[in-house]
């Protein structure tokens, strides 16, 4: 039945009407990554026996009669930086390699309360610092359409995984683009929803006033399933918060798109914007002109500048964040040292890779004495700045229509020595984060070489609903269906 | 512009080896030069947005994870503590 290839949606319809079982479906993912993740190197950690033991669980359950969520069977694959209590979480780092962490993060325990069965946790660039999955400690994941180009980062694993179907659904985690670009370069989907619409409890921190963990799918309405799982406030996040939160965000994925406003804002179409992706996101434009809504220019003037602001503030929030990384209480300590000091040295420069030093070099730079004015304050100043500029372009439009990422997958080592070609990767989902705003990639095309081109709608707060319609109907007017590509 | 290397892994409590100290110091360079780029801004208030205050929990004494649960992933233990080089000299 090739159930590995379904949808989520397909899969609790089949469970549903009793076509198959959980168990099956579970065998024929691990069954599937036994044949391709010796090429893809998706995943991190595998959960064989406690997936299948869950499995058998909800089969026995559903058979009692019990009525269960609606996604209770279905695969799932977790970014590795977000905490499962008893299985390793390492953010690919060297630092966690033997971090088994005591507790769960609030959205693995939704994912559990659902029936969702966690299949394994899955690469990504060390501490999600990077958009290629190359900063990994431990293995470099490749693009499943192209096994010479990357998967994109950080949230690289997920997109691989889902994209090579070695996982149905996945989790991953966003503070630049982290979950927007991986998908774009893979052709898979991928939502970064509002600031706080997810719990951010357990997920390792990067730069908490914009990390968001995310639903990744292969369809719009997968993606619309797991955000429905995986939303709500939580005492333990004090920044999270329920405003507008839909307990089911499939029941607005019929929403009429036929007079809506989507705007193009004409900063992500310029100098550096492949012609290829360009002329992709354009048609997709055309698209929902066809399906009734009207395209509107609109301006976000700060967008040159969002790079900027987002390396000042992520790495300053990052340069405080990992300070907890020390050798103390958990993760890598130095084996020689000879006082305090040095031991906390000799494990944080032993056990973080280059990436990360950079980035907290550079966020230790930005806030030391004589240099906060100038960066970290005129960086939060440009937050506000670009927030006025996104609520004035939402006042003449719906969504905004962008490319996610400038171009296609690049090569694997093609940007490793030249950080700021690497960081640029991210210019087009920088501002969502510095904005707070939901955004979803999906595919809208391929290049010439046949490589997955990726769309991103933008929507005010807690706007995910009709980002996800907007999405969805544009899947059906284009008949657009993820296909398996050969891999290898 | 110069920036001081050493300086500012000694503040990170990082150690930048020798060999690799031109790299570290060129790379730098090119960051900051690209974040440099950030215009002046005016106006700035720094008041939170009142659509998005957080909301604290109640002050409630509540039980925690147990220690031996806590001090399972830490690298050296004795006696239920952490132990760490001597800090103070006699």
């Amino acid at each position: 039945m090739e159930l590995y290839k379904k949808t989520a949606a397909e899969l609790a319809e089949m469970l549903a009407a009793g076509s198959c079982t959980a168990t099956e479906i579970v065998e024929d993912i691990y069954a599937q990554i036994d044949a391709v993740e010796g090429q893809v190197d998706a995943y991190l950690t595998l959960c064989r026996e406690d997936a299948l033991a869950q499995a058998a669980e909800i089969d026995r359950r559903r058979a009692a009669g019990e009525k269960l969520p609606p996604l209770a069977g279905v695969p799932i694959a977790v970014k590795d930086n977000i905490c499962t209590e008893g299985v390793s979480t390492t953010c690919a780092s060297k630092m966690l390699e033997n971090f088994v962490p005591p507790y769960s993060a609030t959205v693995v325990d939704k994912l559990r309360q659902a029936g969702l069965i966690t299949i394994g946790k899955v690469n990504m660039d060390e501490f999600a610092m990077g958009s290629s999955c190359e900063n990994s400690h431990f293995k470099k994941t490749k693009n499943p359409h192209d096994l010479t180009r990357v998967p994109g980062g950080s949230s690289g694993g997920s997109a691989a995984a889902l994209a090579a179907c070695e996982a149905t659904l996945a989790l991953g985690s966003d503070t630049g683009g982290s979950i927007r670009q991986p998908a774009a370069f893979c052709g898979v989907v991928g939502l970064k929803p509002t600031y706080g619409a997810v719990s951010r409890y357990g997920l390792v921190a990067f730069a908490s006033s914009l990390d968001q963990i995310g639903p990744m799918g292969r369809s719009c309405e997968d993606v619309a399933m797991l955000l429905s799982v995986i939303t709500s406030k939580d005492e333990l996040d004090a920044t999270s918060t329920d405003c507008a939160h839909r307990d089911d965000y499939r029941a607005y994925l019929d929403q009429d798109v036929a007079g809506m406003r989507v705007g193009l804002p004409k900063e992500y179409f310029g100098e550096g914007v492949s012609q290829e992706v360009q002329s992709a996101v354009l048609a997709a434009a055309d698209t929902y002109r066809r399906l009734g809504a009207e395209v509107v220019e609109v301006s976000i003037p700060s967008t040159a500048h969002a790079l900027s602001a987002y390396y000042i503030i992520s790495s300053a929030e990052a340069s405080s964040n990992l300070a907890r990384f020390d050798g103390v209480k958990y993760g890598y300590r130095a084996k020689e040292y000879e006082s305090l000091t040095d031991m906390y040295v000799n494990s944080r420069t032993e056990g973080f890779g280059d990436e990360v030093k950079r980035r907290i070099m550079l966020g230790t730079y930005v806030l030391s004495s004589g240099y906060f004015d100038a960066y970290y304050k005129k960086g939060k100043a440009f937050q506000r700045q670009l927030c006025c500029e996104f609520e004035q372009a939402f006042a003449q439009c719906d969504f905004l229509i962008t490319p996610t990422v400038p171009t296609t997958a690049f090569k694997l080592g093609e940007n490793v020595d030249d950080p700021v070609a690497m960081y640029k990767s991210d210019i087009c989902t920088v501002t969502v984060n510095i904005a707070g705003l939901p955004a979803l990639s999906m595919p809208c095309g391929k290049d010439a070489a046949g490589l997955p081109i990726g769309m991103q709608l933008i929507g005010p707060k807690f706007g995910e609903d009709k980002l996800l319609s907007a999405g969805h109907a544009y899947e059906k007017a284009t008949g657009w269906h993820y296909a398996l590509p050969q891999i290898g | 512009m110069d920036i001081d290397i050493r300086h500012i892994a000694k503040l990170a409590n990082l150690k930048i080896e020798e060999k690799d100290f031109a790299r570290y110091q060129k790379q730098m360079q090119d960051i900051i030069a690209m974040v440099e780029s950030l215009p002046e801004q005016k106006d700035f208030d720094q008041r939170p947005d009142p659509a998005d205050a957080m909301e604290l929990r109640e002050d409630i004494v509540k039980p925690s994870m147990p220690r031996e649960k806590l001090l399972a992933g830490a690298p050296q233990v004795e006696a239920g503590c952490v132990v760490v080089p001597k800090t103070v000299s006699e």
